[in-house]
């Protein structure tokens, strides 16, 4: 029953961050169609920049983190900018190869700027972990499990009762009616990708001082999140929320009680069952942004 | 004919030439609408009618030819430039936001206003006016029937206050009886005072309603007159009103 629990809560950590990690790629290969290879570098590129600002510049941790999450927001912004703005409407071969050239090119650069060998970062919590009856758990991870709860809800709040989260709705249910509303198509196709992005980078500099941060690190997290986005259905926010969750019970319980070594194989037996079975993903399509 | 037919229309497109995937899908098109004016352009399928209205409304960019609008230039105009101005265009096949609220729909149509006191009231009147969409304001849009889509789309278009408004086919798709609905509504908004525009493939209606109408055949406008006229001439009968 200890070990049961201690999964449980190991789970909803991981989960934490996973949702974060899927409802971003939702946003940006569910909705905005685009199959988006450097979701896991701008996972890394938030782990890397919280490790910069903490570490050699000696930053407060939190304000760190906050950076290092609008620094995603703008390297979403720009990518998104200089790179998907000017293939707008190509086909999707062409799209997938200049992100897989962004993919390969950050991943180079990251390698070259801060070296193969792992980094890590320290924060500011409690040695002693939180115990609850038998089980414990660090602060760190409680910390990244309330603040991937808190950006989460804040998208979805985003996403559904502001002015511009309508408008982004609005452009991918039907690109040319929003732009007859008024709506800047441009505009919101940046500020979708730096959501999306924003959020991946977030959950990266999250995990930072949990893990340790290595240019590789956003590959198999962007092989998770295309899991997750195909397992809540294209486009469902909640969807794509719950998945990252079901993704992390999958793995943390197939590790503890199956084989460990078969961690990351969890998921991916699992996405292969849903499209067999499911295909448009094991959520209804009534919470789909567009 | 309306009192307040002036002089200078409110809308002027001079011989304008649209291209649509490297054809011309309009050319040399002249058309006038005066303030207060029903003008229905009437044609087969292929003629251009859709082609026009998209490009008063920025959709399709006129690669010649000029369109003022209050005497104002709008030929190279955004679409949100163009809806600033005054016009909306309500478009073909209804295309609500399937996914949104009836009321979030709505909200769409005020996107870029700013008043946000009288934004309300309009709303409350719509829905006094169209109680189902107010009874379904918080239903998905792509969940209500077609005519009360067309309700919605309607509503959506005047929720931005224009000063003409542009119907693409508004009874396509609809049941007999919401297409004579439909009609009504559009009839009701041109009596409040509303300068319209409609492009419309039912041509018996389009005539009967409208005070002048044009007649497109590929891309170009080969009679004009006004409802009653055209009813009666004899190529149009044929052509247009089953002989």
């Amino acid at each position: 029953m200890e070990q049961f629990l201690q999964h449980v809560i190991n789970a909803q950590i991981l989960g934490g961050t996973y949702a974060l990690l899927g409802v971003g790629l939702t946003l940006i290969f569910g909705i905005m169609r685009v199959v988006n290879f450097t979701h896991g570098e701008l996972y890394t590129f938030g782990a890397y920049m919280l490790f910069m600002l903490v570490m050699p510049l000696g930053m407060n941790f939190f304000v760190g983190l906050v950076l290092a999450i609008v620094l995603g927001v703008i390297l979403g912004a720009l990518i998104e900018i200089t790179l998907l703005r000017p293939i707008r409407g190509a086909d999707i071969d062409t799209t997938m190869l200049v992100m897989i050239g962004a993919w390969i090119a950050m991943q180079n650069l990251e390698q070259l700027t801060w070296s193969g060998v792992a980094k890590s970062v320290s924060a500011p919590f409690p040695s002693d972990p939180l115990v609850i009856g038998s089980v414990s758990v660090g602060w760190d991870r409680v910390f990244v499990f309330g603040t991937a709860i808190f950006l989460i809800v804040g998208a979805h709040l985003l996403i559904h009762r502001t002015q511009l989260g309508k408008a982004m709705r609005a452009t991918f249910q039907d690109r040319e009616t929003a732009a007859l509303m008024g709506v800047k198509i441009n505009r919101i196709y940046t500020a979708t990708f730096a959501l999306g992005s924003g959020l991946a980078a977030a959950a990266g500099a999250l995990l930072a001082p949990v893990f340790v941060v290595y240019p590789t690190m956003g590959d198999m997290a962007a092989l998770k999140s295309f899991a997750i986005v195909i397992l809540g259905g294209l486009g469902n926010f909640w969807g794509a929320a719950l998945g990252g969750f079901i993704l992390a019970f999958v793995e943390e319980f197939g590790a503890g009680y199956l084989s460990s070594g078969y961690r990351d194989a969890m998921g991916f037996v699992l996405i292969i069952i849903i499209l067999i079975f499911r295909p448009t993903g094991i959520f209804a399509q009534k919470e789909r942004i567009g | 004919m309306p009192i307040s037919a002036v002089e200078r229309p409110v809308l002027e497109i001079h011989d304008v030439e649209c291209k649509y995937g490297g054809v011309s899908a309009v050319r040399g098109l002249s058309i006038e609408v005066k303030a207060g004016e029903l003008v229905s352009l009437i044609g087969t399928n292929g003629a251009g009618k859709t082609t026009t209205l998209k490009c008063i409304s920025g959709l399709v960019r006129a690669v010649h030819g000029r369109i003022i609008f209050n005497g104002k230039d709008i030929t190279k105009a955004a679409p949100g430039d163009i809806l600033a101005e005054g016009i909306a265009h309500c478009p073909e096949g209804r295309r609500v936001f399937p996914y949104m609220t009836v009321e979030e729909n709505l909200q769409m149509g005020s996107y870029l206003r700013t008043d946000k006191e009288r934004v309300q009231s309009d709303l409350e009147r719509l829905f006094d006016r169209f109680p189902i969409l107010k009874e379904r304001r918080r239903q998905a849009a792509g969940t209500l029937s077609g005519g009360e889509q067309q309700m919605l789309a309607i509503s959506r278009a005047l929720m931005s206050r224009p000063k003409l408004v542009m119907f693409d086919e508004p009874s396509l798709g609809l049941a007999p009886n919401i297409i004579e609905r439909t009609f009504e509504i559009i009839q009701e908004i041109r009596e409040e005072g509303m300068t319209v525009l409609m492009v419309e493939q039912n041509a018996y209606a389009a005539l009967a309603l409208c005070d002048r109408a044009y007649v497109l055949e590929s891309g170009e406008v080969v009679l004009q007159g006004s409802g009653t006229k055209l009813l009666e001439d004899p190529t149009v009968r044929e052509a247009y009103l089953g002989g």
